[in-house]
């Protein structure tokens, strides 16, 4: 999809932002509007799904603020610790599922695409 | 940050150790240092890094005037050390980060539910809170532990703080602000530590203020929730930040003030003569106070270059406020190492001066009445019989372990005593 110059180029930015993990793309739809969610929030692109939210520039603040964009977009309750303390696209992602799973969703609430 | 001129060599002060240092403080209050400072160097530069560093502010014309001046000084790049040459991600939204005139606005409502007559109502509730925190009979016990739990006596029932949940929450605000003390520290290290208790404290208070939103509470996190900055709500992300002041503010301080006067009361019997004179209930509260000053020092960043007791402060340039050195400066206080329950005027610093003076300080003021009222009331005396262990840290002074026992009054003059 991408030539090496660009993936190079882009390794190279993420080194630049400090960043400690390697670019990991989005393997599912609900991954993929993560990755979208995080982005608009951050304005920092690409976010691979093992990036960690802090070190992306993300801080307190902005973690309560996904937190509730998440409850919009998903129409579920996830706890603030899926985002404060492991702080990554894949574990929010497993943590959405698993609050659609069980069902804590708030009437109204969107829970599909 | 602009580095600072070089610090002139020849100056006395030069002699100062290095004030980050949280064992600089193992013995308390370094009062013989500050005593030193206010008078050969009242403006000390503290160099932290290459280029990075701090003035230390410790006369009591200077504290106050660097708390006050806003227009000069800035909160928003944080008011703790640990904020130095970075942005306080919380400016412009948590009180304390927050300079006029928008801290205006958000504070008013906050004010508004903390003033007296709120705290007031809440008397009844407070005593039993107090009761169930204190033993009665001679078995030793430890105070300073348990009046960890006293801020949110009252606190906890504003903010609706499940119980069980209160524990977790005060070693979080110690774990927060006490960062090199091996009781809070973790392996990782202070850094470590202090973001581990602000990211779970900020994911606390996300959950609660989340449910509040769903479930509304007449409570204090509902009138965070009802604020309003130019003319809109705020963003649910500021009340998160600011029920992490509020835990933070109240936790941390009002805990170390009682264990501070006791232990010095303990010294020469101080605790008896003070019972056994209520008029002086109040003035000796403040004398506590300002004896105990938790909060060692604040922060604050200059907006351009302003001159602190003869030196100029470039911009960007961080200055701490010492409240603890300018609330013993001789210049201030008449013999300010000692503990006077009737001194009067007591214009201490320990809730700071200006704007951003304690919002919290009538709850403050309202707890430690009520809680030196029943310790009167319970024992005769109360004697410290082991050793005081202090909190390791640059920024909170005061006791973690306070042993002492209780010489029991009578329990008819208990319930009688003080109504
Ligand atoms: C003995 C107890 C207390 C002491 C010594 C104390 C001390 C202080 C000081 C020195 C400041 C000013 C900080 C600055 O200028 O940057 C302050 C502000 C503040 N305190 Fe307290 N505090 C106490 C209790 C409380 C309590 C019980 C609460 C919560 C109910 C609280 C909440 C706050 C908040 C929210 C602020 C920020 C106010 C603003 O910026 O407008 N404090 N406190």
């Amino acid at each position: 999809m991408s030539s090496p110059e660009t993936l190079h180029a882009r390794e190279a930015a993420r080194e630049d932002a400090g960043l400690s993990t390697a670019y990991a793309a989005p393997r599912t739809e609900l991954e993929e509007r993560l990755v979208q969610l995080w982005e608009a929030a951050l304005q920092f692109g690409p976010v691979g799904i093992a990036d960690d939210f802090f070190e992306l520039g993300g801080d307190s603040m902005l973690a309560a603020q996904v937190q509730l964009d998440v409850d919009l977009e998903f129409g579920v309750e996830i706890s603030a610790a899926a985002l404060f303390l492991s702080p990554t696209v894949a574990t929010l992602a497993e943590a959405v599922e698993d609050a659609v799973k069980t069902g804590r969703t708030e009437a109204g609430g969107r829970t599909g695409p | 940050m602009t580095p600072p001129r070089a610090p002139d060599l020849a100056a006395p002060g030069c002699a100062v150790p290095d004030l980050t240092d949280p064992d600089l403080y193992a013995d308390g209050h370094p009062l013989a240092l500050w005593r030193t400072m206010r008078a050969r160097t009242p403006l000390h530069w503290q160099p932290v890094a290459p280029d990075l560093g701090f003035w230390a502010a410790t006369r009591y014309a200077d504290v106050e005037r660097v708390l006050r001046d806003h227009e000069a000084f800035s909160s928003e790049h944080g008011t703790l050390l640990s904020l130095l040459g970075r942005r306080d991600p919380a400016a412009g939204h948590q009180l304390a980060a927050t300079d006029p005139p928008r801290h205006g606005r958000l504070r008013a409502p906050v004010h508004q539910a903390l003033r007296a007559g709120t705290v007031d109502a809440h008397r009844t509730e407070v005593r039993a809170g107090i009761r169930a925190l204190l033993p009665y009979g001679t078995e030793p016990f430890d105070f300073a532990a348990a009046m960890r739990a006293l801020p949110l006596v009252l606190l906890g029932v504003l903010m609706g703080l499940p119980e069980e949940d209160r524990p977790h929450l005060i070693h979080l605000a110690f774990m927060a602000s006490a960062e090199d003390d091996p009781d809070y520290r973790l392996p990782e290290g202070p850094r470590a530590t202090l973001q581990r208790a602000h990211r779970e404290l900020f994911a606390y208070f996300a959950d609660l203020v989340r449910d509040r939103v769903r479930r509304p509470r007449d409570d204090l996190v509902g009138v965070l929730l009802a604020q309003r900055r130019d003319g809109e709500r705020v963003p649910p992300s500021a009340v998160v930040s600011n029920c992490y002041s509020l835990l933070l503010g109240a936790v941390v301080s009002l805990s170390l003030v009682p264990a501070a006067a006791v232990r010095e009361l303990g010294r020469d019997g101080g605790f008896a003569r003070w019972a056994a004179r209520p008029d002086l209930l109040d003035s000796g509260i403040e004398e506590a106070l300002r004896w105990a000053t938790p909060g060692r020092y604040f922060m604050r960043t200059a907006k351009r270059p302003v001159h602190v007791a003869g030196t100029e402060v470039a911009e960007g340039q961080a200055v701490l406020a010492f409240l603890a050195a300018a609330n013993r400066d001789e210049r201030a206080f008449a013999e300010p190492d000692v503990f006077d329950v009737a001194r009067r005027p007591n214009r201490h610093l320990a809730f700071g001066a200006g704007h951003h003076y304690c919002v919290g300080s009538n709850m403050a003021r309202l707890t430690l009445r009520l809680l030196f009222e029943e310790l009167f009331a319970m024992y005769a005396s109360l004697d410290v019989v082991g050793e005081p262990v202090r909190v390791r840290s640059m920024f909170l002074g005061g006791y973690k372990a306070l042993p002492v026992r209780g010489r029991p009054r009578p329990k008819s003059q208990t319930r009688g005593g003080h109504p």
